[in-house]
C-alpha cells in the first residue's frame, strides 16, 4: 500500500504547491503538473502491478480515536484505480495547455487544487472498506468536483449547473446513508465484513437504495439530470474526467455492495439491466437532439453508463441462474466497457475542448470543416467516434462484444430471464446503431463539410500537450481494439475479486475469444490494405481534378445550405417522439420579399420534465407550508436541537 | 479453405453479374429488351479507365470512404459460407463481426458524404443513418432465433452442410417468417425499391446514390462494387435458406445454389418492377415488419420447441 500513499500524496503536494505558486510563471506551471501527473503514474504502475497479482493489500489508520479508517486494495479496486490514474494522468498533462491560456492566475491554482482533492478522493473510495472511510471521501469527492464545475461562476447558466449538481449529489449521498444506515443497524459496526449475514429483505432495500444513490452519481436515467447540465459547465479537462471516470465511481458503488450483499436474487439483475436498456437508449436518443458538444457527449456518458450497467445486469442473471459462463461474459464485459468507455470518452471531451478552446463555442451547428485546419484533433475525434459507436476494430467493439456474448447466453434460459436476454440483446443493437447515427452527426456537422460560421474559420491547434494526450488516447482506442488479450485479462481479474465461486473457471474460451478478435482485425486490415493497393494501381497516372461540389444543377450554393445537425437527427427522433419530446420554434415565411426567419429547436427530457411536476413542486410546496419552522431565532434552534435528542434518547 | 478462397474471388467476381439479372427482369417488366447482362462489369472497366474530380471541401475521409465500403464488404464475405460450403473464416460469434463490421463501412459512406458539403448527401447520410438501425435490431432478431434452435453464434452452424435443414426440421413455419424478415433486410441493406430506388433521378428521394454523387471514376467503382457484393452477401444467405438441400456432389450443390442466388434477384427484380418506392415515412414500417416477423418466429419456436 505504500506506493500508492506515496502516489496520493504526491498528487496531493501537486495540488497544495498551485495554492502556493499563484504566480504564473512557467516554473511554477509546470511544478504542479508534473507533481499531479507524477502522483498519477507511480498510482497507475502500482495498480496495474496489483491487478496482476492476486491476493489484496490492506492498511488502517485510527482516526479520532473513535473512528478507524480501513484502505484495500483487491482485483476490484485495482481496476477501477488504473481506469482513475490513467485518465487523469493524460487530463492533468492535456489541462497544461488547457489552462494557459486563463487570465485569472488565482483560480486556474484553486482549479489545480480541487482537482488534485478529487483525484485523491476518488482513489480513496475504490478503496475504502468500512463506511466512515468510504463516506468521507465520497464526501470529498462530490464537494470537490462541485467547485471544479463551478469554475467560470460568472455565468449564471454555470452556477445553476453547479447547484442541481450540488443537490443531486447530496440526495444521491443520503440514499447511500440510508442504505448504510440499515447496514448498520444490522450488523452494529462501520466494517463491510458482516453484511452477510443480514436478512434479505433488507438486503433487497439495501440495494434498492445504494442503487438510486450509486446511480444517481453514475449517471442512470432518471438520476442523470445533472450530468448534461455539469458535464458542459466545467472546463472540458474536468469534463474529460468527471465523465470518464468520476461517474464510474457510482459503477463501483454498485458493483461493490452487490459483491457485499452476496445474495443472487435475480431481481437485482432485473433492476440493473433494465435501468441499463433504459438509459442506453433514452440517453442516446437525447445526445442526438442536443446542439451543444459538451452537452451531447454527456448525454454519450449516460448511453454508456447504460450499457455498462446492461453487462453487469446480464452477469447477475448469469450468477442467479447458475449460468458461470454467461456471469463471467456479462460482468467483465462491463468492467472492460468501464475501462474502454473512461479511454474514448476523455478523448472525446479533450477534442471538444480543443474545439472549444480554438473557436470559442461549443454549438454544433455554428462549426464545420474543422478537419481541415485541425488534423490531429479531427483524426483522434473520429477514432474516439468509431470507439464510442462500438465498430471493430476499435477498443468498444471488444467490451460489446463480451456483453453480446454475455447476453446470448441468456437466450437458451426461461422465462423472464429469456426476456430478458432478448431486451438487452435487441437494445445494445438499437443503441449501437443509434450511437453511429450521433456520431457520424458530430463528425459530419463539426469536422466536416464547409464552415458555418466565422468562428470555425482560421483555427489551428497549437497546444502540443493537449495534442500528445489525446494521440495516447487514441492509440490506446486502436491497440486495445486489435489485442485486447491482457485487457480482457485485467477485467477478469477484477471479477473474481467479485467473490462469486468462479475460481476454477477455464480461462481458455475467453483467451480465444480475445485472439478471435484481433484475428478478424487483421483479416479487416489485410482487406483494406488490398483495397488500397487496387485503388493505388487504378490511380497512377490518372489525372486527378479539384472543384466544386456538385450542388445538382444550382449554381450559387452557400455553405448555410449544408445539412445541420438538427435536420441530420429529425427524423430519428421524430421516430423516438413519444419518449423525447421536441419543441420547435419557427415562424411561418410569409410575402414575396420574406423577411429573415429562423429555426429554433429543443428536445425535452422527460425525466426533467417530470422532476419538475412530481417532485420538484410538491417538495417546494412542503416546505413552504413548513417556513414558519425557520425564524432565525437562534435561542428556539437550540430549543429544537434539545427537543429531537431527547425524543432520539426516547426511542432508541 | 482452398475451395473457400475460390469461392470467395468467384463471390466477388460473379457479384456485378447477378446485379444485372434484375435491370433485365425489370426491363422484362418495362417490355423492353434491358441492358446486356455484363452492364455491369462494363461499367465498372469504364470507370476504372477514368481519373477523378474532388470536391475542394473534402478532406482525407472522402477517399477513405470508398476504400472501407469495399473492404469491410469484402471481409464480410470472407465469413460467408457460399452454397453450405464452410467460409474462410469462422469463429463463436462471427456474425457479430459481421454486423459490426458493416456498421464500420456504413460510417465511412456517411462520413465521406458529409464531408462534401451538399445538402444532398447530407439528407441521404441522414437516412443511411436512421433506417440501418432498425434493420439491426431485426437482424439480431433473427440471430436470436437461430441461436433459440441451434446455441450456436456462427454464420457457419446455420448456413452449411445440414444444418440449415436441421433449422427447417426443428422450427418449420416459423422459418418461412425468417426468409420474409431476412428478404426485407435485404432490401433495406442494399438500398432497393420500395425503400430506396437505384435508378431515380431526382436526388431528393434516394439515400445510397445521392449519398456517392461526388465520388467519380475508380472511387465511385470501388463503391459500386461494395454494393454488389452486400447485396450477394444477403442473397446468399437466403438463397440457402430457401434451398437448403444438401448433396453429396459438390456439381448439384453449386447448381442449387445458383438457382436459389437466382430465384433471389429475379424476386427484387420484380418487386423492383411491381412495388413503388414507400414514401420516406413510411419506410420505417416497413423495416419494423421484418423485425415483428422475426420476433413472432421466436415466440412461435418457444412454444412449439421443447
Amino acid at each position: 500500500m505504500s506506493q500508492f500513499f506515496v502516489s496520493i500524496l504526491l498528487i496531493l503536494s501537486g495540488g497544495l504547491l498551485s495554492l502556493f505558486l499563484i504566480k504564473p510563471t512557467k516554473a511554477a506551471k509546470i511544478i504542479r503538473v508534473f507533481s499531479i501527473s507524477l502522483g498519477c503514474f507511480l498510482g497507475l504502475l502500482d495498480a496495474g502491478t496489483k491487478l496482476m497479482q492476486s491476493g489484496s493489500d490492506s492498511v488502517s489508520f485510527e482516526f479520532l480515536k473513535v473512528f478507524s479508517l480501513v484502505f484495500r486494495i483487491d482485483g476490484l479496486s485495482a481496476f477501477f484505480l488504473v481506469c482513475i490514474f490513467l485518465v487523469c494522468l493524460l487530463a492533468t498533462i492535456y489541462s497544461y495547455h488547457y489552462m494557459d491560456g486563463s487570465k485569472k492566475p488565482v483560480r486556474v491554482a484553486v482549479n489545480y487544487f480541487f482537482l488534485s482533492i478529487l483525484i485523491v478522493s476518488m482513489a480513496l473510495v475504490v478503496t475504502a472498506v468500512n463506511i466512515i472511510g468510504f463516506m468521507l471521501s465520497w464526501e470529498f469527492m462530490s464537494l470537490s468536483s462541485f467547485f471544479l464545475v463551478i469554475y467560470n461562476y460568472e455565468s449564471l447558466k454555470n452556477r445553476k449547473a453547479g447547484y442541481l449538481y450540488f443537490v443531486f449529489s447530496h440526495v444521491g449521498a443520503m440514499f447511500i446513508f440510508a442504505a448504510f444506515g440499515i447496514v448498520y443497524g444490522y450488523t452494529g459496526s462501520f466494517g463491510f465484513s458482516a453484511v452477510e449475514a443480514i436478512p434479505e429483505t433488507a438486503k433487497i432495500l439495501i440495494f434498492i437504495f445504494s442503487f438510486i444513490g450509486f446511480g444517481s452519481k453514475a449517471g442512470v436515467f432518471p438520476f442523470h439530470v445533472w450530468l448534461p447540465y455539469a458535464h458542459p459547465a466545467a472546463p472540458s479537462h474536468i469534463s474529460a474526467v468527471m465523465s470518464g471516470v468520476m461517474i464510474k465511481t457510482g459503477i463501483y458503488g454498485i458493483v461493490r455492495m452487490y459483491s457485499l450483499l452476496n445474495f443472487h436474487t435475480p431481481i437485482f439483475g432485473y433492476i440493473v439491466l433494465i435501468a441499463g436498456v433504459v438509459s442506453g437508449i433514452l440517453g442516446v436518443v437525447y445526445a442526438l437532439g442536443q446542439h451543444d458538444l459538451k452537452r451531447l457527449l454527456a448525454y454519450h456518458s449516460v448511453e454508456n453508463i447504460g450499457i455498462i450497467l446492461i453487462g453487469l445486469g446480464i452477469g447477475m442473471i448469469g450468477v442467479s441462474s447458475g449460468n458461470p459462463l454467461m456471469a463471467v461474459l456479462g460482468f467483465s464485459g462491463g468492467f472492460l466497457h468501464v475501462f474502454n468507455h473512461s479511454i474514448f470518452k476523455s478523448l472525446l471531451f479533450m477534442g471538444a475542448g480543443m474545439v472549444l478552446h480554438k473557436t470559442g463555442t461549443s454549438s454544433i451547428d455554428a462549426l464545420g470543416g474543422l478537419l481541415k485546419k485541425m488534423k490531429i484533433t479531427g483524426t483522434t475525434f473520429i477514432i474516439g467516434s468509431l470507439a464510442i459507436s462500438g465498430l471493430p476494430p476499435f477498443n468498444g467493439f471488444v467490451s460489446e462484444f463480451f456483453i453480446y456474448m454475455g447476453a446470448f447466453k441468456g437466450i437458451l434460459l426461461d422465462k423472464s430471464d429469456f426476456a430478458m436476454a432478448i431486451l438487452a440483446i435487441i437494445s445494445l443493437a438499437v443503441i449501437g446503431g443509434l450511437a453511429l447515427a450521433c456520431f457520424t452527426k458530430v463528425v459530419g456537422v463539426v469536422f466536416q463539410g464547409e464552415p458555418r460560421t466565422k468562428a470555425a474559420e482560421n483555427v489551428d491547434e497549437k497546444g502540443s500537450t493537449m495534442l500528445a494526450s489525446m494521440v495516447i488516447l487514441a492509440s490506446a482506442c486502436i491497440f486495445i481494439g486489435i489485442f485486447p488479450g491482457i485487457f480482457i485479462k485485467m477485467s477478469m481479474k477484477a471479477v473474481s475479486a467479485l467473490g462469486l465461486e468462479y475460481g476454477g473457471i477455464p480461462l481458455e474460451p475467453f483467451e480465444q475469444m480475445a485472439k478471435n478478435i484481433t484475428l478478424s482485425a487483421s483479416i479487416l486490415f489485410v482487406s483494406l490494405f488490398v483495397v488500397i493497393a487496387v485503388r493505388f494501381f487504378f490511380y497512377k497516372g490518372k489525372t486527378i481534378r479539384k472543384s466544386g461540389t456538385w450542388g445538382c444543377g444550382f449554381t450559387q450554393p452557400t455553405v448555410k445550405m449544408q445539412y445541420t445537425g438538427s435536420s441530420y437527427a429529425s427524423s430519428i427522433l421524430e421516430f423516438f417522439r413519444p419518449t423525447a419530446p421536441l419543441e420547435e420554434e419557427h415562424p411561418e415565411i410569409q410575402g414575396r420579399f420574406p423577411q429573415k426567419t429562423y429555426y429554433r429547436s429543443q428536445i425535452s427530457d422527460v425525466a426533467e420534465l417530470y422532476m419538475k411536476s412530481v417532485i420538484v413542486r410538491p417538495v417546494l410546496f412542503l416546505f413552504d407550508k413548513l417556513r414558519w419552522i425557520q425564524h432565525g431565532d437562534i435561542h428556539l434552534y437550540i430549543g429544537y436541537i434539545l427537543l429531537a435528542i431527547i425524543l432520539l434518547l426516547f426511542f432508541i | 479453405m482452398f475451395e473457400s478462397i475460390i469461392l470467395w474471388f468467384f463471390s466477388i467476381a460473379i457479384a456485378p453479374f447477378f446485379s444485372a439479372v434484375i435491370l433485365k427482369i425489370k426491363a422484362f417488366f418495362g417490355g423492353r429488351k434491358g441492358p446486356p447482362l455484363l452492364i455491369n462489369y462494363y461499367t465498372l472497366i469504364k470507370l476504372f479507365k477514368k481519373g477523378s474530380v474532388y470536391s475542394n471541401s473534402t478532406t482525407l475521409v472522402f477517399k477513405l470512404g470508398p476504400i472501407i465500403s469495399l473492404g469491410t464488404a469484402i471481409t464480410v464475405l470472407m465469413f460467408l459460407p457460399i452454397a453450405g460450403r464452410p467460409p474462410m473464416f469462422s469463429f463463436h460469434g462471427d456474425v457479430i463481426f459481421v454486423l459490426y463490421i458493416m456498421g464500420l463501412g456504413r460510417f465511412f459512406t456517411i462520413a465521406a458524404a458529409m464531408d462534401t458539403a451538399s445538402p444532398f448527401e447530407g439528407m441521404g447520410a441522414a437516412r443511411e443513418a436512421y433506417f440501418p438501425i432498425i434493420c439491426e435490431a431485426a437482424t439480431f432478431m433473427i440471430l436470436i432465433f437461430f441461436y433459440r434452435l441451434t446455441g450456436e453464434l456462427q454464420l457457419s452452424s446455420y448456413f452449411t452442410g445440414n444444418n440449415t435443414m436441421a433449422i427447417w426440421k426443428l422450427a418449420g413455419a416459423p422459418v418461412l417468417f425468417i426468409v420474409i424478415s431476412f428478404f426485407i433486410i435485404l432490401l433495406t441493406e442494399s438500398s432497393r425499391v420500395p425503400v430506396d430506388d437505384p435508378a431515380t433521378h431526382l436526388e431528393l428521394t434516394m439515400i445510397h446514390e445521392v449519398m456517392v454523387l461526388d465520388h467519380s471514376g475508380p472511387d465511385l467503382s470501388l463503391i459500386e462494387l461494395g454494393s454488389f457484393c452486400k447485396l450477394f452477401f444477403y442473397s446468399t444467405l437466403i438463397s440457402r435458406l430457401i434451398l437448403p438441400f444438401d448433396f453429396n456432389i459438390p456439381i448439384i450443390g453449386y447448381g442449387v445454389y445458383l438457382m436459389g442466388l437466382i430465384l433471389v434477384y429475379v424476386a427484387v427484380g420484380i418487386i423492383e418492377s411491381i412495388v413503388a418506392r414507400y414514401r420516406m415515412d413510411q419506410v420505417p414500417q416497413f423495416v419494423l415488419t421484418s423485425f415483428a416477423l422475426a420476433f413472432f418466429a421466436t415466440i412461435i419456436t418457444l412454444e412449439f420447441i421443447k
